[in-house]
């Protein structure tokens, strides 16, 4: 007998009905005290920016992810490991609130599928608007919204991709059965529902028009969608914060015996990279994004110059942690990266401890180089020059890696399956925009690049090369292992030539239009520029990216259900994951635990064990820890 | 060689049948080694030594290998199967110099094999010699192996960098360079170039070489050679880039000195941005302009400011750049431009500043001293028609930028038919737009909204404006029927 699930124990259907709730229930408690303060009733501000913060709280109370904790308060039992509704099966697991760090992780990984995708349909959007000179279709405002909503929205799909990867596999990496703290990773993933909520939201308020950037003095005078913005960015900063701080316990504390530092697999080095830069810069913004939010509700003067303020330190405060955040979308990537060339090159990871210690290298130099966001800004011109020694710092941990790539894939012995493609794909792109970046580095040269669409073909390369691809490179790669059948091949490989050249058109075509005089941001441009062409092919190429990710998603989604079933090391690697646990990978991972006694890459070298289970130990009665009777002579005098 | 050990301890397992191998050795490593040395065992047998292989953290492994008991070859699988750190020697005693170190961290597997199978075979021979002598020879012929594979990439980086910087050289890549100040910069972009072609072609031919030479045969289940690193390579390409960083990073502030070396005798031109147009004053002449018109081959300063939000001054063709603060004198920021080509230009909006930024953009002429005083005198007498007076006002102060003249809806409703027409307002009101109307709407643009239209015209536009100037414009408005 199958019991039903009833709609009320989804834990989703539950939250967005509390979000409903706490939007109405701020909606009238700002009019409400309003009202008897005897001011007018209805202040637009105030009431919507309550009501975003209230529905927020409404939906993570009703999806049930705190309810532990409440417990907890009122002097409650509850079990040490805290288990998801037992009740709930198939779909209705993965839209409830769960424990199980492999189900957030995928929770993670299909949000960031559908959020990612709905930046690239706004992308899609305005790219149409951009194919001809003149207005198409798309009034300057609507553009300005579409655009801003790209880049935000697209950032939170990052940071959920970047979540989705390091929440599936850092647990299973090192040897762990869960992570340090699964209450607080369930309420760091279900947090970035509302807040992308908010931020979709603020299409129906009035939309925006600052840019993903959110400068004041314009975002203090921005329509009233801004304050939204504002506050669904401060929310995904929460997971950010919760998320990384799992990601340190975690990797901290949980590593499986023998597992030292440098014996964890390299993507564990820049999980933990990742989380340190996430952990301690993600205030940053949210502290900056507040700062306006007050500025807006209470007349506060932070950054208006005509108050006393100083738009400056906003860029900042800003840049403080969204130059960080460059490497927290790409690190976790780069670890993808170097995780998997060894098991297609067949070979071992080449300096190991060199590409592992790069990532740190990248993480601690990229809190040093934010100003050279602002070397047209306005600041003091004498920071300049040392931003720019600083900035140009990075491509030397950066070149670490792209060389250590290259030596371990040189006489390896290379097949291209999917994820294979993917990794070689983005390290070619990544090269792209690494190397597109000394020119904005360079102060001169910068003065002429900087707010151009070459800055916008740097940073897509940048993404999708230290991003997107490695990202899909993983889902490929870690598909047979998540569901226990294997993608289609054909369509993979058609997703990968279809997705590199026109991401290779787009990009370079963005640089160059950037170089003529195209500027950032804009919803039309001077045909005395000579660009038409260009722009059409920059338009063409997102199109082709656009069905290339259909074509991903369409094998996603039909694999998972038909696909070839697979249970064993499709790879061969000799990853944890694959040589010691079935496919799909059962509750709590690692049913024994398991030791570490060789060196994670050893490819090519016969007879080498990475990790066993400790009872396969052939260790026998009385030969630990002493030695055995028949061998124990020497060291005694 | 003992230097290398991470552990203060060495650990040590001695494997012979020979009592006296043993116990030499043992005493030898007492008396001669600088470190402490710990022998963790001596072994006679194959099943005990993996015992203790298994059991314990092992350095060094010493073999005789005159001892025909040891089974040399399981052994040796199974030592360089096991994981950590470890190093062997093989010793052999029938020849006083046949001592063979064993390293798996630098040798692998294939080499070793090729070494061992050699001083088997060497029989009564030296071992050391012969095992040299095979050593060097399968070395050998991989390395030739290896230098051929790494010559050829090599010179395919050359070729597809040149292709690159050939294929760049067709495609339009910069606007043309009129300002003194372009010429430091393209310099640079020349240099960048041509490097990011360099090194996208190092990566990406060592890349695709490696995709087509080192594929997969069909049916090859093996693993490559296992080679775990090399610390002199990855010190070398860390430190090349580092000194290219810091000479990049030298010979940009070096052009950002020359772009910014000042003349004292620069024109001075305050720039003032706000949405969504920019207003040209020129105080040594008192001339207020809606284009800006620079003499060739003369350097400007341009002081720039914003009234409402950030802006940023920008003509591709100059290619400097720099933001416009709001917030009054200690907001204003310099520029210094000196103009070489005649010609027309766009300053063009750089700075997200809302809804019109894509259309911020007004002409700059760069023209000869001559014109450039033909045209200050142009400027400086005002014309004596109050309606043409009133068609400058309307430029100067950006006006145009949100009034359409001929019918248009822009941001702000069009002048055209404006005046003494019915007005419909936000607030419900029907107006006739008379004299009093439009005097309101400049000195005070929020008391009456037209219905449509968002309330955004700034308020500091008419504290500008002088009652003759208004008058002018209102005399202006009357015309446009």
């Amino acid at each position: 007998m199958k019991e039903r699930v009833g709609l009320f124990q989804i834990g989703l259907v539950r939250g967005l009905i509390g979000m409903l709730l706490g939007v109405i229930i701020g909606l009238g408690l700002v009019s409400g005290i309003r009202a008897l303060l005897g001011l007018p009733i209805w202040n637009p501000e105030a009431a919507w920016v309550v009501a975003g913060v209230f529905g927020t709280i409404g939906f993570m109370l009703m999806v049930g992810v705190m309810r532990d904790w409440i417990k907890w308060a009122l002097g409650e039992e509850t079990p040490d490991f805290p288990e998801s509704d037992p009740r709930l099966k198939g779909l209705a697991k993965y839209l409830s609130v769960s424990y199980d760090h492999k189900i957030i992780g995928i929770q993670y990984g299909v949000t960031a599928l559908i959020v990612i995708s709905l930046a690239g349909l706004f992308a899609i959007i305005f790219r149409t608007e951009l194919i001809a000179p003149g207005i198409q279709f798309l009034q300057p405002q609507d553009y300005n919204t579409i655009m801003t909503l790209h880049g935000i929205v697209m950032i939170g799909g990052m940071l959920l991709g970047v979540g989705a990867m390091s929440n599936y596999l850092v647990p299973l990496l090192i040897g762990a059965n869960d992570m340090a703290f699964p209450r607080l990773n369930a309420f760091a993933y279900w947090i970035n529902v509302p807040a992308v909520i908010l931020l979709v939201g603020t299409l129906f308020m009035g939309g925006l028009e600052t840019g993903w950037t959110g400068y004041p003095p314009l975002s203090s005078r921005a329509p009233l969608g801004t304050q939204w913005f504002l506050l669904g960015v401060y929310f995904i900063g929460f997971s950010s914060i919760f998320g990384a701080l799992n990601i340190v316990a975690t990797v901290m504390k949980l590593r499986a015996k023998g597992m030292t530092y440098f014996r964890m697999p390299v993507f564990v080095w820049t999980a933990a990279a990742t989380a340190l830069i996430a952990l301690t810069a993600t205030q940053l913004i949210g502290l900056s994004f507040q700062l306006v939010m007050f500025e807006r509700l209470f007349g506060m003067a932070f950054f208006e110059p005509a108050k006393g303020g100083n738009p400056i330190l906003f860029q900042h405060l800003f840049w403080f942690y969204s130059h960080p955040a460059v490497y927290v979308f790409v690190l976790t990537g780069l670890g993808v990266i170097s995780e998997l060339l060894p098991v297609f090159a067949r070979k071992p990871l080449f300096g190991y401890r060199w590409v592992a210690l790069s990532s740190f290298g990248i993480a601690l130099v990229g809190f040093l180089v934010w100003a050279h966001h602002m070397f047209t800004s306005g600041m003091e011109p004498y920071l300049r020059v040392p931003f720019m020694y600083s900035t140009l710092l990075v491509a030397v941990p950066t070149g670490v890696k792209f060389f250590s790539w290259v030596a371990t894939i040189w006489e390896g012995k290379l097949s291209f399956e999917t994820p294979m493609l993917f990794v070689l794909g983005a390290i070619s792109i990544f090269l792209l925009g690494g190397l597109s970046g000394p020119p904005n580095g360079v102060v001169a040269t910068d003065l002429h690049l900087q707010d151009t669409y070459w800055i916008v073909g740097h940073f897509h390369a940048t993404m999708f090369g230290g991003f997107l691809f490695p990202f899909l490179a993983a889902i490929y790669y870690w598909f047979p292992k998540i569901t226990g059948r294997m993608y289609n091949e054909t369509l993979g490989k058609i997703h990968f030539y279809l997705m590199l050249p026109a991401f290779y058109v787009q990009s370079l075509g963005q640089m160059q239009v950037g170089l003529l005089g195209m500027r950032r941001r804009i919803a039309d441009y001077d045909p005395a520029l000579q660009i038409e062409f260009s722009q059409l092919l920059i338009t063409v190429a997102a199109y082709v990216i656009g069905i290339s990710l259909i074509i991903a998603f369409i094998n996603f989604a039909y694999s998972a259900a038909k696909g070839k079933v697979v249970t064993t090391n499709v790879w061969r690697s000799r990853s944890p994951e694959w040589t010691l646990l079935p496919s799909p990978i059962p509750a709590h991972n690692y049913t024994e635990p398991i030791e570490v006694v060789g060196e994670p890459y050893d490819y090519g070298l016969e007879g080498a064990v990475y990790v066993r289970p400790i009872s396969a130990a052939p260790l026998r009665e009385g030969t630990e820890p002493g030695l055995p009777p028949d061998a124990a002579v020497a060291s005694a005098d | 060689m003992f230097r290398n050990f991470n552990r203060s301890t060495v650990r040590v397992l001695i494997a012979s049948n020979h009592a006296l191998f043993r116990h030499g050795l043992m005493s030898l490593f007492k008396k001669k080694m600088g470190v402490k040395v710990e022998i963790v065992g001596e072994v006679t047998d194959f099943e005990s030594a993996n015992q203790i292989l298994e059991t314990q953290a092992v350095d060094l492994v010493i073999v005789d290998y005159d001892d025909d008991q040891l089974n040399r070859e399981d052994f040796l699988t199974r030592f360089v199967g096991g994981g950590g750190q470890k190093r062997i020697i093989l010793v052999s005693l029938s020849n006083p110099e046949s001592a063979m170190l064993y390293d798996r961290r630098e040798l692998p597997l294939a080499q070793f094999e090729a070494w061992f199978e050699g001083w088997q075979a060497a029989g009564d021979d030296s071992a050391a010699t012969m095992a040299g002598a095979v050593r060097s020879k399968g070395k050998n012929q991989t390395r030739s192996n290896r230098m051929k594979h790494f010559v050829v990439a090599g010179f395919l980086v050359f070729v597809l960098t040149g292709l690159l910087i050939l294929g760049a050289g067709q495609v339009r890549l910069l606007p043309i360079a009129a300002s003194a100040q372009a010429q430091p910069i393209d310099q640079l972009f020349r240099l960048m170039f041509f490097a990011i072609a360099f090194l996208f072609s190092l990566i990406v031919v060592f890349m695709l070489y490696s995709i087509v030479v080192f594929r997969r045969r069909k049916g090859d289940e093996s693993d490559a050679r296992h080679v775990e690193g090399n610390t002199r390579l990855e010190v070398t390409w860390t430190t090349i880039p580092l000194i290219i960083v810091l000479g990049l990073s030298f010979l940009g502030a070096r052009s950002l000195a020359d772009v910014e070396r000042a003349d004292p005798k620069a024109l001075e031109v305050n720039v003032i941005g706000m949405q969504w147009t920019w207003r040209f004053e020129y105080p040594r002449y008192g001339i207020v302009s809606n284009e800006l018109v620079l003499p060739v081959n003369k350097q400007a300063i341009l002081y720039l400011s914003s009234q409402d939000v950030i802006h940023s001054f920008w003509v591709p063709e100059f290619r400097v750049k720099q933001d416009l603060l709001p917030g009054g004198e200690e907001f204003v920021r310099t520029l210094r431009i000196t103009p070489t080509e005649i010609g027309s230009y766009k300053v063009r909006c750089a700075e997200l500043c809302g809804i019109r930024h894509a259309y911020m953009e007004s002409p700059v002429v760069v023209v000869s001293q001559a014109d450039f005083d033909v045209w200050v005198a142009q400027q400086t007498g005002e014309p004596t028609d109050p309606v043409e007076r009133g068609r400058k006002w309307a430029n100067q102060y950006g006006c145009l930028s949100c009034h359409s003249l001929d019918g248009t809806k822009l941001v702000g409703p069009t002048w055209l038919g404006l005046f003494g027409s019915q007005v419909k307002l936000a607030d419900g009101r029907t107006v006739t737009a008379d004299e009093a109307y439009i005097i309101e709407s400049i000195r005070n643009p929020g008391a009456a909204i037209v219905e449509g239209y968002p309330n955004i015209m700034p308020a500091n536009v008419g504290q500008d404006l002088s009652d003759e100037r208004i008058q002018d414009i209102i005399a202006f408005l009357k015309t446009l029927r």
